[in-house]
């Protein structure tokens, strides 16, 4: 089993590496000429600017695109791409040649570039999660990628890519028990256990919930994209026949719309294939995907809100999803699919209870009652009154919004950072305002159209019940 | 209270405006000059309501930030959940001997901001916000 948070076997020493990788068996080169005394720093994995170069290859082929191809002909392309690919695989080699990271104390340094010299020192303190992405080739190749993910970062920080498995299993493992509640900057327990039981194919800990691969491509076919695509290849097949021109690049262009429009639903079952979510005491461990496997791990005690969902169609099946919003995955990145918020991507309502209960204890998510808003709110949501409501629960604050896709925000009170009472003109004309509970990271929860004097009430009960929450905890 | 000035500065801003109009336009630049007037006043009469709307209080916890005349928007910011204090002035504040004072927590979404502090003030302000902020740290 593993090290957990508390993991402390200290009197290891200054041992000068994590661990010996298993996957490939090459040693992590130390870096010439480091400072003594300190750790050594490490390089990343040898084989990391091939991987880097691949990548860049599938970049250059999306980058010259169709249109190049059928300009310039298949042999020049070919030459074009291998080119620029050459080209990128010798930077990532200067890169990689330059790029190491070490433990000093409670940070983590990473160290980078050539000609505009980086380095990167994280306090661990501020780690919120870890992360471990294994991308198609990475698997193949038995390598790694570790994500740090910190507070106020505008993105992802540190992304180490790529280690050797056992190494980056090792390293987050050290990571977490040195973010945990470690008191002093005492000899760094260096984890130094067999790491192999890291390697097998389940998180460690106690499983909580395994998601039925089944139910996950239902859920994905209920999915707007998926219900109208008949439709779609039908009005495209009927112009094409219509024109009777069959050229390559017109196939082609229409193919790659095509999967344009799927890929979300696509993406989304590749991405949460075999969701397995466990805990291991204090953190939660979430891993998923078919091509590329992540690994996540976000203690529990950063947690700032949880969304559910329930989308329209997925309410035949009485199925919903969980969110999980951790403050430092920055909201502004704009692809949501590095945003490592999914908590169960789908499930019945008796799944999403037993994990709405694990993640914050003593919340029982069908017995969380909300009210809708005063009679009078219908003048500005005819539809919507009675989906829409707020309650307070002895620890949460939940607000249930949506008419077709229903969702609930459950946001602890030890969470909330700020509370907002707005009053727009139309509000202001019926007596209404909206209250909002704001949380680091993620959009906090919104009590819409209250009646004004509830509203109040409920401004000064959130800061009052986020206050003792704070104390106690 | 402090603001009526740079509400005034903004009125003859628009009128400069109306007048660099009136130059280059021909016949339509009566009625330019007209609408921008008006406007103007219009715009110097919701800038002094807009700024007797603007008000914060300490309290023993938290800082209160009402502001807002269309859409009215109280802020609740407990002293500590903030992060950090700005204090900042433009160069037609500093004209004015005027200071902005915002505080931010780690939620994107709080807005706290307290213009038109006399400097005196405005350090004041931030200096007892951090204080207080030091006493109660808390982070996330």
């Amino acid at each position: 089993m593993s090290h957990g948070p508390s993991g402390t076997d200290p009197g290891q020493g200054p041992a000068p590496s994590p661990a010996g990788p298993a996957g490939t068996g090459v040693p992590p080169a130390p870096w010439p000429g480091s400072p003594a005394g300190e750790e050594p720093r490490q390089r990343l994995h040898p084989l990391s600017p091939a991987l880097h170069g691949a990548k860049s290859l599938v970049v250059v082929i999306a980058g010259l695109s169709w249109s190049t191809l059928s300009r310039v002909g298949f042999g020049w392309f070919v030459a074009m791409a291998t080119v620029l690919a050459l080209g990128a695989t010798v930077l990532a080699v200067v890169s990689w040649y330059n790029t190491g990271y070490h433990v000093v104390g409670r940070e983590l340094r990473v160290h980078e570039g050539l000609l505009w010299r980086r380095t990167r020192a994280i306090p661990l303190e501020r780690l919120q999660a870890v992360e471990v992405v294994r991308p198609l080739l990475a698997q193949l190749t038995g390598l790694a990628e570790l994500r740090l993910e910190v507070v106020g970062g505008g993105k992802t920080e540190a992304p180490l890519a790529y280690l050797g498995v056992a190494e980056a299993a090792a390293l987050r493992q050290r990571l977490l028990a040195l973010a945990g509640r470690a008191p002093a900057p005492a000899p760094q327990p260096v984890a130094e256990h067999a790491a192999a039981d890291q390697v097998a194919p389940f998180p460690p800990g106690r499983l909580l919930h395994a998601v039925v691969n089944r139910d996950l491509l239902v859920s994905q076919l209920l999915t707007p994209q998926a219900f109208f695509l008949p439709f779609g290849v039908a009005f495209v097949v009927a112009q094409f026949l219509s024109q009777g021109s069959w050229s390559f690049i017109a196939v082609a262009s229409t193919l790659t719309a095509m999967a344009g429009v799927l890929l979300q639903p696509v993406r989304r079952v590749l991405d949460d294939w075999n969701f397995r979510l466990a805990r291991d005491d204090g953190t939660l461990r979430i891993r998923n995907g078919l091509l590329e496997t992540r690994v996540q791990t976000v203690p529990l005690h950063r947690v700032q809100t949880v969304g559910v969902t329930w989308p329209l169609l997925w309410r035949l099946k009485g199925w919903l999803r969980l969110r999980l919003e951790v403050a430092g995955y920055s909201s502004g990145e704009p692809d949501d699919r590095n945003r490592p918020d999914r908590l169960l991507p789908v499930g019945d309502l008796d799944t999403g209870e037993l994990v709405v209960a694990e993640v914050l204890p003593g919340v029982r998510l069908t017995a969380l009652a909300t009210t809708p808003p005063p009679p009078r709110a219908r003048w500005l949501r005819p539809l919507s009154r009675r989906a829409v409501g707020a309650g307070l629960d002895e620890r949460v604050f939940a607000a249930r919004s949506g008419l077709l896709t229903r969702q609930l925000a459950i946001v602890p009170y030890a969470r909330i950072q700020s509370v907002r009472v707005t009053q727009g003109p139309a509000q202001r004309r019926l007596g209404l305002a909206t209250v909002h509970a704001d949380t680091a990271g993620g959009s906090g929860a919104a009590a819409h159209d209250r009646d004004l004097a509830e509203a109040w009430w409920l401004a000064a009960e959130l800061t009052a019940r986020a206050r003792a929450a704070r104390q106690v905890g | 209270m402090e603001l009526i000035r740079l509400a005034a500065v903004l009125g003859v801003l628009l009128l400069g405006v109306a007048i660099g109009w009136a130059l280059t336009g021909h016949w339509l630049f009566g009625v330019a000059v007209g609408a921008l007037v008006l406007s103007g006043a219009w715009r110097v009469v919701t800038i002094v309501r807009a700024v007797h709307a603007w008000g914060y209080a300490e309290r023993e916890d938290d800082l209160l930030v009402r502001h807002g005349l269309l859409v009215r928007r109280l802020s609740i910011v407990p002293y500590s959940r903030m992060q950090f204090v700005d204090v900042s002035a433009g160069p037609l504040e500093r004209a004015f001997d005027l200071a902005t004072v915002q505080l931010h927590t780690a939620a994107a979404a709080s807005d706290a901001r307290v213009p038109g502090l006399r400097p005196a003030d405005a350090s004041r302000l931030r200096d007892r916000l951090t204080a207080l902020g030091e006493d109660r740290a808390e982070g996330l």
